[in-house]
Order: structure tokens, then sequence, then C-alpha cells
């Protein structure tokens, strides 16, 4: 495209410029735009009146959009060294389900790489990756990815991946007006209810969330289950659905609809983790 | 696609039916098609004396679903696959006293037919009498007493809604109709993941990709056509569609 063959563009965000240069091309079009990106496109200022058009197209600055994805980055550096450690864990995993954790291993180390290229992709630099501590600060004593420690590291996989579906979630509306950091966020959304579903059913348990249960976790893990148990949707009881009554009562009622965490939920519950 | 008229003949011998012939004759008048289906595909009950059975997919009426409505369009979209699951899992449960699937996996099953339901009427809900439509799904050839074929079937479905939501997501301008959209697109994700692990336990394909599919939605309506007897299709759809990491939309 034209715009972006211009040298003074070099230095911006490439998401940034597709959007412009579609939004230019609306323009040209006809669409409406701000007197003021109208009045500085007249004046053939390319580098302020882009920058105007990126903030038109946006209709916000890109902040809200970084701090997801440095919160999202967070939780996908925690998952990846919790995997990763379960994984050298000499003797922890049953032989059997090696391969299961195979795959989710790569998936959080890729999942970690894609969000800090989107993190630099918008000019900032991602995140540190902290140091954790994966007895929750004594919840779980002694626990250190030992042999014979295999039911404990499931059951916090599951805390972890239920918490992954629920965070992503609450994170999507921020990202509404980033079409391609919210795609990417919720191909990876996607894929951690994949990861829940699975380690829940390698637990014996269901692949999806019953009311507000946590099953057989420990106490201090509620967090990651409260609110679940939301039986309205859209501001409709699902209860007085026509076909409800004959479709499994409360349990279904809550196990269809996953429910989103604020940024403020999901820190009280990963802060435990956080050395 | 063709705009010459096409009738999907299933069986050679419905032709012997005057309605069909003369259904056949006029669509060849109009300088159409005739496709035969080889009788693999067709539907399980051809071999009724009245070859008046269920129609085959896209041969119905015109389901148009137009983007110019905004949000509701989105909805309308997850409504009428969650009109496809919801059927699919409900003629599944159904048969459970000829199959061969395990009573695990039933239980499995019933539970995402219940979930599929509730979705179906929690958008028609949402949608309204205005904006809702019923939808005609169709499964020729599909054997719902046979467990692999449901199973295969049950992964595609899923697998194609969770692509469906992540990528109709982006036409949505209501941060509470998003919110909603994901509420179900991760249970559907673990729908798809419980339906993989039933297939292929102890291995890697509940989750076969890093990033899920994010798929435009002409995509998704072509994959589900072959199920839906309407003919869908869409008005106003947006030019441009922002690809997922897979970029494969």
């Amino acid at each position: 495209m034209l715009i972006q063959s211009l040298p003074v563009i070099d230095s911006i965000d490439p998401e940034i410029l597709a959007t412009v240069d579609a939004r230019a091309d609306e323009i040209a079009n006809g669409a409406s735009v701000s007197r003021t990106t109208a009045a500085l496109l007249a004046l053939g200022s390319i580098p302020i009146a882009l920058g105007a058009l990126a903030k038109d197209a946006y209709g916000q600055t890109p902040s809200d959009v970084l701090d997801v994805l440095q919160f999202a980055l967070l939780l996908e550096y925690l998952e990846a060294e919790f995997y990763s450690r379960g994984i050298a864990g000499a003797g922890l995993i049953d032989a059997a389900d090696r391969t299961i954790f195979t795959t989710i291993t790569a998936h959080e180390n890729q999942h970690v790489a894609a969000l800090q290229s989107l993190i630099r992709g918008k000019g900032a630099t991602p995140g540190a990756k902290p140091n954790f501590d994966f007895t929750a600060k004594g919840n779980l004593p002694g626990f250190n990815f030992s042999a014979g420690q295999y039911e404990t590291f499931k059951a916090l996989a599951m805390a972890f991946e239920d918490t992954g579906v629920r965070a992503y979630k609450g994170q999507a509306p921020r990202l509404i007006n980033d079409k391609a950091a919210l795609t990417a966020a919720l191909t990876i959304h996607s894929v951690e209810a994949r990861h829940a579903c699975q380690i829940r059913r390698l637990r014996g348990k269901k692949g999806w969330i019953t009311n507000n249960s946590r099953d057989d976790l420990p106490a201090f893990t509620q967090g990651i289950y409260d609110g679940e148990e939301l039986a309205t949707q859209g501001g409709v009881a699902i209860a007085t659905l026509p076909d409800a009554a004959n479709n499994g009562g409360m349990a279904a009622y809550t196990e269809a609809f996953d429910e989103p965490l604020t940024k403020a939920q999901v820190t009280a519950i990963v802060t435990p983790f956080l050395a | 696609m063709s705009d010459r008229p096409t009738l999907i003949v299933p069986d050679p011998g419905l032709l012997s039916s005057v309605r069909s012939r003369r259904e056949a004759l006029k669509v060849m008048a109009m300088g159409g098609v005739l496709v035969f289906l080889p009788a693999a595909f067709t539907a399980c009950d051809n071999n009724s004396t009245t070859p008046t059975g269920t129609p085959l997919p896209n041969t119905g009426t015109s389901l148009v679903i137009d983007f110019a409505k905004g949000d509701i369009a989105v909805l309308q979209f997850a409504y009428a696959l969650e009109q496809l699951e919801a059927d699919f899992y409900t003629k599944v449960v159904a048969a459970f006293g000829g199959s061969n699937l395990t009573a695990a996996e039933k239980l499995v099953l019933q539970d995402i037919k219940y979930h599929e339901v509730l979705h179906r009427e929690l958008f028609k809900a949402a949608i309204g009498s205005t904006n809702g439509f019923t939808l005609t799904p169709a499964y020729p050839g599909l054997n719902f007493n046979d467990r692999l074929a449901v199973l295969n079937a049950a992964r595609d479905f899923e697998d194609l809604g969770v692509a469906a939501y992540n990528g109709a997501a982006q036409y949505l301008s209501s941060t509470d109709y998003l919110t909603l959209a994901g509420k179900i697109v991760s249970v559907e994700g673990r729908h798809a993941a419980a339906i993989r692990d039933l297939l292929n336990p102890k291995s890697g394909d509940f989750a076969p990709k890093t990033f899920d599919d994010a798929f435009a939605p002409l995509k998704v309506a072509t994959a589900a056509q072959s199920f839906i007897v309407d003919r869908l299709s869409f008005a106003n759809l947006p030019a441009a569609f922002v690809q997922g990491p897979n970029n494969n939309g």
C-alpha cells in the first residue's frame, strides 16, 4: 500500500498502519473523519495526520491493549514455568500421560513467545518473567515437582487452566477496538479451555465447571471458581428458557457458560504463586 | 458456486417417483444439473416407500444473515450454528438405545446436548422473534448408531464452532455480546477437547494447535452448509477480516 512505502512510516506499528491504511481508503470513499484529521490530511501533514488517524481508528490509545497483553504474559509465564518444571521433574508425571503434558508445555511456551512478539510489535518491552513459588506461600507445603507429587501437580494444572480461561475472557472487552490483539487472545483463550478440559478429565472430573465447585482442589483455590454459578445470561434466567427444564437443571445451566474474572480477581488468585 | 439450478438426487430410484421426476425435468429444463449422490451418502430412510425423507443440505429456502444489522447478525450467525449443534446432539442422545457408545461417552454427550440446547435457547431469546429463524439440519449418510461416526462428526462441529466464534468476535461492537460469546466459546473448546479425548485418549489431540483457528463467517458457512438444508448466505458481510495467528480464516 502507498502509505507504507513512505520512509517516515518505518517506525510506526505495522498494525496501526494497516488500520490507518484501511481507514484512509474508507475516508477516500467518503467515510466520516474528525475535522482535525481532515484538516491535517488536507495540509499534507502525513506524520501528524497519521497519529490522528490512528486515534480515530482505534477510538482509544493502545495503553489498555498493552496492559492486557502484559497481564496475559504474566499468566503464560506462570503456566509455562509450571509445566516446564513438571516435565523436567524426574518421575513426576506418569509415563502414559507424558504426551498430554509435553503438548501443553509446548503451547504455553509458544503463547509466551507470541505475547512477547505482540508487545514488541507495539513498541513496548515485554515484562520480565517473575520468580514463582509453586507451594503458593506454603499452601502446598513441600511441593517441588518431585516423584510422588503427581496428584498435586495435576491439581495445580487444573487450577491454572481454569484460571487462564476466565482471565482471558475477562480481558477480551478491553481489546474490542484492536481486532488483531482480540483475535490472537481469543485463539489462546479457547486453547486454554481445551487444556482445562483435558486436565480435568485426566483427574476424573467433568471437563466443564459445575456451579462454583472447585471439586477436590484445596480451599485456597476457591476464588478460581467463585462466580461460575451464575445462571443468568444476557439478562435471561436460564431456568426460564423453554427447553431448560429438560436439559440438566442448575448443573447444566452453569456448565454451559464459563464466566469471566476481573484483573483484580485474577491477581488475587495468582499472587500466592509469586515469590 | 454455480447459478444453475441443481437438484441433488441421493438415489436414482427416487426418479421413479412422480414428484421427483417432475422436479428433475423442471431443473433440466432450466439448464440445471442433476447430481447423483453415491449410496453411501444417502439418507438412512431412502428405502422408505414414499421417498419424502429429510431434504438434503443446501436444497431449502434461502437463509440470509444481513450484517447491516450489526451485532444482531453475529448473534444470528451463532444462533444458526447452535441450532445445528443442538439438533445434532439431540439426535445423538435419541439414538443412545441402539448405539455402541460406552456409558462414559454417553454421559459426556448427554452433558454437551444440554449445553448446546441451552445455548440455542439463549440466542433465541436474545435475538427475539423478529430476527429469529428456524434452521433445518440434515446429516446425509450419518449413522447415529455408530460410535465413531458420531464422535467424528461431534469433533468437527465443536472445532468449527470454536473457529466460528473466534473469527466472528471481531465483528461485535458490544462488549456485553463479546463477553457472552466468550462465555460460550470456551465451553465449545472444552467440548472439542472432551470429544477428541474420547477419540484418541492420552494423546495431544485434545488441543491439536497452539492457537485455535479463527474462521471468517463465509468459511464457517461453507463448512456448515453440508449439514444445513436452508441455503445459508450473508448480506453486507464486512470486506475486512483480521486473521488470527494461524492465518487461515
